[in-house]
C-alpha cells in the first residue's frame, strides 16, 4: 500500500505491549517498528515470545496494555479479518494453508482481501509453477516445501501493506529456505513492510534491514544485522 | 419380484428425504461443532408453517414452499445460530448437548400449543397425483419428485462446496478456524449461514414429509433419528457418506415393511415394532462399529469444580429431606399428594445422572429407558411388592445399562448421547410395546411391602421416594469420596491424561452406567403406581436430562432441584387449569400449554450458566446460614406460612408455593443481598419497614373475597411478603454485632461446609492433589488456569498487573 505517510511514520508499531494467555502475561513491554518496505527480523529462542508477539500484531491476540498502530493509527482491538482486508497478511507458524482444501481452493481464501481470485492464482502459478502443476491437489498432500510456498503466494499475490511471517523455515531444506527469503526479500523491494520471527538466524539475517532479540517476553537488542550478533549468541547461550 | 422394485422404489424416495435431513446435519456440525438435536424440530416447525401459509393463508403451493423453504427457514436458523448457538461455542459438550435438546423440546411443545394435535393438518400433495409405470414397477410422480429434489439438493450442495467462495470458507473453518480469520474470513458469519442452510435443508425435509401424510409434530421432530443414522455413517462430516447412509437406510427400512410379516415374533415376544426401530438400530450399529474416535487433547475443562459434601453433612441433608418431606406431606391432602410425590420421584431419576454426568461428563439419553426397565421388572417379579423383588428389579437394570455401556465404551459426547438415545428409541418400539408386558399399553407397578408394612397409601408412597432419595444420595457421597470418585472425574477432566497414563477405565466407564441406571431403575421399581408406555419414551428422557443439568447435574442437590422442576410443571398446570387465568388473562396462550413450553426454554437459558441454577443458589444460602439472624428470619416466616395452613387461613397449594418460593427465591436473593457483618444498614431497615407497611396495606385494602380465586392476585401477594421477608432478615442481619456474638466471618470460615445437600464449595488445591494421587495421576491436576486465545478487544490503557 503506498498511501502510507511518508518513510518517517512506522507502518507497523508495537507501543509497550504487554500480553497474557489467561492470568500468565508472556510478553513484559514490547516496543517494535516496522518502517515502510523494510524486514524486521525478530529472533530468540523457544518460549521467548515471538510467536505471541505475531498473534497480537495479527489482532488475534488483544494486548492487556500498550498499543498496536499501523500507518500511525491504533488498531489495537480490531479484529483479524477487518486487519486481513486491509491487506495485514500473517502466516503463522507451520501451518498457513488448509489442508483439506486444493490448492486452488486455499488460494480463494485470499480473495477476501479484495484481490481477483484470477490475480491470485495467475502471480502464485508464475511464481510457483509447481503449484500450477498440482493446482487440484489437496493442500495436505503436498510435500512440505511446496506447502510453504502455497502460504507465501498468498503473501506474495494479495501485495499486502504488512506481511507477518513466523517461522518460515521450519523443517524446511536450506536450499528451499533461500529460495522463499528471496522472494521476501522481493515483497519487500516492492514497498511491502516484514515481519519476520525465525529461531535460526542465518538465512533471514541476509535479508532483514533490522533485527530485533527477543529474551522472556522483553526486547533485549534492536539493530543491524551484524550489530546484534553478541546479543543473538548470548541469548541463546541461556544468558 | 414387482414387490421387491417396488419397494426399492418406495424405499429409494424415503431415503431421498433422510438424505437431505442429514445433509443439513453435516453442515451444520462440521461448520459450527454443534450438532443439532433440534435439526427435526426445524423440519417440523416449517412442515407446519407451511400448512399455515398454504392451508390456513391460501397460499400456492410453489409460492408457500419458497416462501418456508429460502426464507423463512433459513431466517430461523440463522437467528438460532446468532441468538443461542454463537454463545455456546466453546463451551463443554454436555452443554451443547443439552442446550440444542431443549430447543428440541421447546419448539416441540411450541408447535403443539400452537397447533394443536388433535386435529389434522393435512397439506395436500406438492404435485399432481399421477404416476410413471415402467416395466411393470409404478413410480408414482409424488415420490419421482422427491428423489429428483434430493439430486438437486445433492448438486446444489456439491456445487455450494467447491464453486463459491462461501462454501470453501465453510469447509476452511473446519480445517482452520483461526488461519480464516487470518485470510480475512469471518468464521461466525459462515457458521451463521451455516445453520441457515441447515434449517432450509430441514425445512424441505419436513415439507416433503408432510406432503406425504400429515405432519404429527412428535413424528416429525423424532424423524430426525433417521437423520442422525444416515449422517453418522458419513461420521457427520461427509456429504456423500450421509447420502450413502440415507440409501442404506431407506431401503432397510422400507424391506423390514415388506418382508416381515405383521404377526412376527420370537416366543411371546413380538416383533412388529422392528420396522420403526430400524432407523435406532442403525444408529447405534454404525456409532458402534465407528472407527476409533480420536481423544481431543483440547477437551474442555469444567470452568468451576463442586465440591463434595462430608458423609455428615450427607446424612443431614438426608434427614433433613425425610423429615420435610413428612412435614410437606402431612399438610398436603388426596388428590395434590400424588403430584408432590412425582415431583419427588423425579428427583430420583434426575439424580441418576449425577454419577455419570455429573462426575464422570458423559451424557445419556435414556434414563427413563432404564426407569420402564425397572418397573416392568417389578411388575412381573414383585407382585407382592417384596424388596427382594426391588433389588432384583435394579439388578437388571444395571445389567442392561453395563451391557448397553459395553459397545458404547469408546464413545463420548456426542456419539454416546446419540448411542442412548437410539436404546431409548429401540426400547420404546420393541419393549414398552409389547402386548404381553404391558396389557393394554399400562403397567401397574405394585407397591412396596417390607414386613407386612405396605406402601398403600399415598402419603407412605411419598415417603417410601423420600428415603430412596435419601439412602442413594448417600450412597453418592461415599462413592464420590472413594479412590473410584476419583477417578470418574479425572476421566471427565482430563481423558487424554488417562489414557496416556495407561489408566484402564474401561471397567469404571461400565461401573458408573451400571451404577446409574441401577439407580433410573429403581425409581420404576419402587414407584407404586401404573404407567402408560409414553411414560418412558425419549421425550420425558430429554427433559430428564435437560432440567438435571439446569439444576446443576454436579451436585445431587442440583440434580434434585433438577427433578423438582420436573415435578413442578405438572403441578402448575393442575393449579393453574382450575380456575382462571388472573394476570395471565392477557396472554393468549393458555397458562397450561405455557407451562409446557417452559423447560425447553430453561434448558436453552442454561446455555448462558453450565454450572446449573443449584450452585448459584448454594453459594447465596452460605452467606444466608452464616448469618444467625437471617436465618432466624426466614424461619420465623416458615413458621408463619406453616400456621397459617394450619389454622387454614391459606390452602395447601398457597403453603406449597409459598415453601417453594421462600427456598428458591427468597432465601438465595437475601443471602446475595446480605450486607457484610457490621456494616450500617440503616437504609435497608427503611426498605424492609417500607415492605411491610405496603404489604399490609394490600393484604388490608384489597376486596379479598373477589380476588382471592385469582392466581395472578395470589403470585402478586406472595411476592409481595417474599420481599417483605427478605427486607426485614437483610435488616436485622446488619443490627446485631455478628463479632461480639463471636459468630463474625472469621470463626464462620472453621465451620464445617454447611451447604447440607452437597452444592457449591469449591475443591481446593489439596483435594485435587489428593485425587490426582489416588488415581496415580500425580502432577496432571495441578497446573495453572490457562485461558483460551480468544480476542478480547481489550482497548490499551487497561492497567493489568506489572511486570
Ligand atoms: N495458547 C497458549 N496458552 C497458554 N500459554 C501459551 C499459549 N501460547 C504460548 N504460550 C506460552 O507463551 C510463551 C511464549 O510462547 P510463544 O509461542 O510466543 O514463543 P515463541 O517465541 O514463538 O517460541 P517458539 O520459538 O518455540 O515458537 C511460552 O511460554 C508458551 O508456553
Ligand atoms: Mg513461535
Amino acid at each position: 500500500m503506498t498511501d502510507a505517510p511518508a518513510a518517517v511514520e512506522p507502518l507497523l508499531e508495537l507501543r509497550d505491549i504487554t500480553a497474557s494467555y489467561g492470568t500468565i502475561e508472556v510478553l513484559h513491554g514490547v516496543d517494535l517498528v516496522v518502517p515502510p518496505g523494510s524486514v524486521v527480523a525478530l529472533l530468540g529462542p523457544n518460549g521467548a515470545g515471538k510467536t505471541t508477539t505475531l498473534s497480537v500484531a495479527a489482532g488475534l491476540l488483544a494486548p492487556t496494555s500498550g498499543g498496536v498502530y499501523m500507518a500511525g493509527r491504533d488498531v489495537s482491538g480490531v479484529k483479524p479479518d477487518e486487519l486481513a482486508r486491509k491487506r495485514v497478511v500473517t502466516i503463522p507458524e507451520g501451518k498457513g494453508i488448509f489442508p483439506n482444501l486444493t490448492v486452488k481452493e486455499n488460494l480463494l481464501m485470499a480473495s477476501y482481501t479484495g484481490v481477483s481470485v484470477d490475480h491470485i492464482e495467475r502471480v502464485a502459478f508464475e511464481r510457483f509453477p509447481r503449484l500450477g502443476e498440482r493446482s487440484s491437489q489437496v493442500a495436505g498432500t503436498l510435500s512440505g516445501g511446496e506447502q510453504q510456498m502455497l502460504a507465501m503466494a498468498r503473501g506474495l499475490a494479495v501485495e499486502p501493506a504488512i506481511l507477518l511471517l513466523d517461522e518460515l523455515s521450519m523443517g524446511l531444506a536450506p536450499l528451499i529456505v533461500e529460495e522463499l527469503y528471496g522472494i521476501v526479500s522481493h515483497i519487500a523491494k516492492s514497498g511491502t513492510s516484514i515481519l519476520v520471527v525465525e529461531q535460526f538466524a542465518r538465512a533471514v539475517l541476509g535479508v532483514a534491514d533490522t533485527a530485533a532479540v527477543m529474551v522472556n517476553g522483553r526486547i533485549r537488542a534492536v539493530g543491524k544485522p551484524s550489530e546484534i550478533e553478541n546479543d543473538l549468541s548470548a541469548a541463546y547461550l541461556g544468558a | 419380484m414387482d414387490k421387491f422394485l417396488q419397494f426399492t422404489v418406495l424405499g429409494l424416495s424415503q431415503a431421498a428425504i433422510f438424505a437431505i435431513a442429514a445433509s443439513g446435519l453435516v453442515v451444520t456440525y462440521s461448520t459450527s461443532g454443534i450438532f443439532n438435536f433440534a435439526h427435526g424440530a426445524f423440519g417440523m416447525m416449517a412442515a407446519f408453517t407451511y400448512w399455515q401459509v398454504h392451508v390456513a393463508w391460501d397460499v400456492p403451493t410453489w409460492p408457500a414452499f419458497f416462501l418456508v423453504v429460502f426464507i423463512i427457514a433459513p431466517l430461523f436458523g440463522a437467528f438460532i445460530e446468532r441468538v443461542i448457538m454463537r454463545g455456546i461455542e466453546d463451551a463443554p459438550e454436555v452443554v451443547k448437548i443439552v442446550v440444542t435438546v431443549s430447543l428440541m423440546v421447546a419448539l416441540l411443545f411450541l408447535a403443539i400449543a400452537i397447533w394443536p394435535q388433535d386435529v389434522a393438518h393435512p397439506v395436500g400433495a406438492l404435485v399432481e397425483g399421477g404416476q410413471l409405470e415402467i416395466a411393470g414397477v409404478i413410480l408414482p410422480n409424488q415420490r419421482l419428485m422427491i428423489i429428483g429434489v434430493a439430486i438437486a439438493v445433492a448438486i446444489g450442495l456439491w456445487l455450494l462446496l467447491k464453486a463459491t467462495r462461501l462454501g470453501v470458507a465453510m469447509r476452511a473453518v473446519v480445517d482452520d478456524r483461526s488461519l480464516l480469520q487470518l485470510n480475512g474470513g469471518r468464521p461466525a458469519r459462515t457458521a451463521m449461514m451455516s445453520w441457515a442452510i441447515g434449517a432450509g435443508l430441514a425445512a424441505i425435509s419436513g415439507v416433503l414429509l408432510a406432503a406425504e401424510q400429515p405432519p404429527s409434530a412428535i413424528t416429525l421432530t423424532f424423524l430426525v433419528v433417521n437423520a442422525y443414522a444416515a449422517a453418522v455413517v458419513g461420521r457427520l462430516r461427509s456429504l456423500p457418506g450421509a447420502f450413502l447412509g440415507a440409501v442404506i437406510l431407506g431401503l432397510a427400512v422400507s424391506y423390514t415393511a415388506a418382508y416381515l410379516p405383521s404377526d412376527a415374533s420370537i416366543g411371546s415376544f413380538s416383533l412388529s415394532g422392528l420396522p420403526r426401530a430400524v432407523p435406532a438400530i442403525m444408529l447405534f450399529i454404525v456409532i458402534v462399529a465407528q472407527p476409533e474416535a480420536r481423544l481431543r487433547a483440547h477437551t474442555t475443562i469444567r470452568t468451576r469444580v463442586v465440591g463434595v459434601p462430608t458423609q455428615r453433612t450427607a446424612a443431614i441433608g438426608a434427614l433433613v429431606l425425610v423429615l420435610g418431606t413428612a412435614a410437606i406431606g402431612s399438610m398436603i391432602a388426596g388428590p395434590d399428594l400424588p403430584l408432590v410425590s412425582k415431583a419427588l420421584w423425579f428427583g430420583l431419576i434426575t439424580v441418576s445422572l449425577v454419577p455419570l454426568t455429573g462426575y464422570a461428563g458423559q451424557v445419556s439419553l435414556a434414563q427413563l429407558t432404564f426407569t420402564g426397565i425397572g418397573a416392568l421388572a417389578m411388575a412381573e417379579w414383585g407382585a407382592n411388592g417384596s424388596p427382594f423383588a426391588v433389588m432384583l428389579s435394579i439388578g437388571l437394570c444395571a445389567l442392561v445399562g453395563a451391557v448397553v455401556a459395553l459397545p458404547a465404551l469408546r464413545l463420548t459426547g456426542i456419539y454416546l448421547a446419540l448411542a442412548t438415545a437410539s436404546f431409548a428409541i429401540f426400547c420404546t418400539w420393541m419393549v414398552f410395546s409389547q402386548s404381553s408386558l404391558l396389557v393394554g399399553g399400562t403397567v401397574s407397578v405394585p407397591p412396596l411391602s417390607i414386613f407386612g408394612w405396605t406402601a398403600d397409601t399415598q402419603f407412605k408412597q411419598l415417603m417410601v421416594t423420600a428415603v430412596a432419595f435419601a439412602i442413594i444420595a448417600n450412597i453418592l457421597v461415599l462413592l464420590r469420596r472413594s479412590a473410584w470418585g476419583r477417578r470418574l472425574t479425572a476421566m471427565r477432566d482430563s481423558p487424554v491424561a488417562c489414557a496416556t497414563l495407561g489408566l484402564n477405565l474401561t471397567s469404571t466407564k461400565v461401573g458408573v452406567f451400571a451404577l446409574s441406571a441401577a439407580i433410573a431403575g429403581s425409581a420404576g421399581a419402587i414407584a407404586g403406581r401404573s404407567f402408560v408406555s409414553d411414560d418412558f419414551g425419549l421425550t420425558p428422557s430429554l427433559q430428564v436430562t435437560m432440567l438435571a443439568v439446569v439444576g446443576g447435574v454436579g451436585s445431587i442437590g442440583g440434580a434434585l432441584l433438577g427433578g423438582l422442576l420436573l415435578g413442578m410443571f405438572p403441578i402448575g398446570s393442575s393449579v393453574f387449569a382450575a380456575n382462571a387465568i388472573g394476570v395471565f388473562r392477557f396472554v393468549t396462550v393458555p397458562v397450561t400449554k405455557v407451562i409446557t413450553i417452559m423447560p425447553g426454554f430453561m434448558g436453552i437459558g442454561m446455555g448462558r450458566n453450565p454450572d446449573g441454577a443449584a450452585s448459584d443458589i448454594a453459594r447465596s444460602y452460605r452467606s444466608l446460614i452464616e448469618s444467625v439472624p437471617a436465618s432466624v428470619v426466614t424461619a420465623i416466616a416458615f413458621a408463619i406460612l406453616w400456621i397459617s395452613a394450619r389454622l387454614e387461613y391459606i390452602s395447601n397449594w398457597d403453603f406449597f408455593a409459598g415453601v417453594l418460593v421462600i427456598l428458591l427465591a427468597v432465601m438465595p436473593l437475601i443471602g446475595s443481598i446480605l450486607p457484610p457483618p457490621g456494616v450500617q444498614v440503616a437504609g435497608r431497615r427503611l426498605a424492609a419497614g417500607l415492605w411491610l407497611v405496603f404489604a399490609l396495606l394490600i393484604t388490608a385494602v384489597l376486596p379479598w373475597e373477589t380476588l382471592v380465586e385469582s392466581n395472578g392476585f395470589r403470585i402478586l401477594l406472595m411476592l409481595v411478603w417474599a420481599g417483605v421477608v427478605a427486607s426485614i432478615a437483610v435488616g436485622v442481619h446488619g443490627a446485631v454485632d455478628l463479632e461480639a456474638l463471636g459468630l463474625g466471618t472469621d470463626t464462620a470460615a472453621e465451620i464445617e461446609s454447611p451447604d447440607l445437600m452437597g452444592f457449591g464449595t469449591e475443591i481446593t488445591r489439596a483435594d485435587a492433589q489428593l485425587a490426582a494421587r489416588a488415581i496415580g495421576l500425580d502432577g496432571e491436576l495441578d497446573r495453572p488456569d490457562t485461558g483460551s486465545t480468544a480476542v478480547t478487544h481489550a482497548r490499551s490503557g487497561v492497567e493489568v498487573g506489572s511486570t
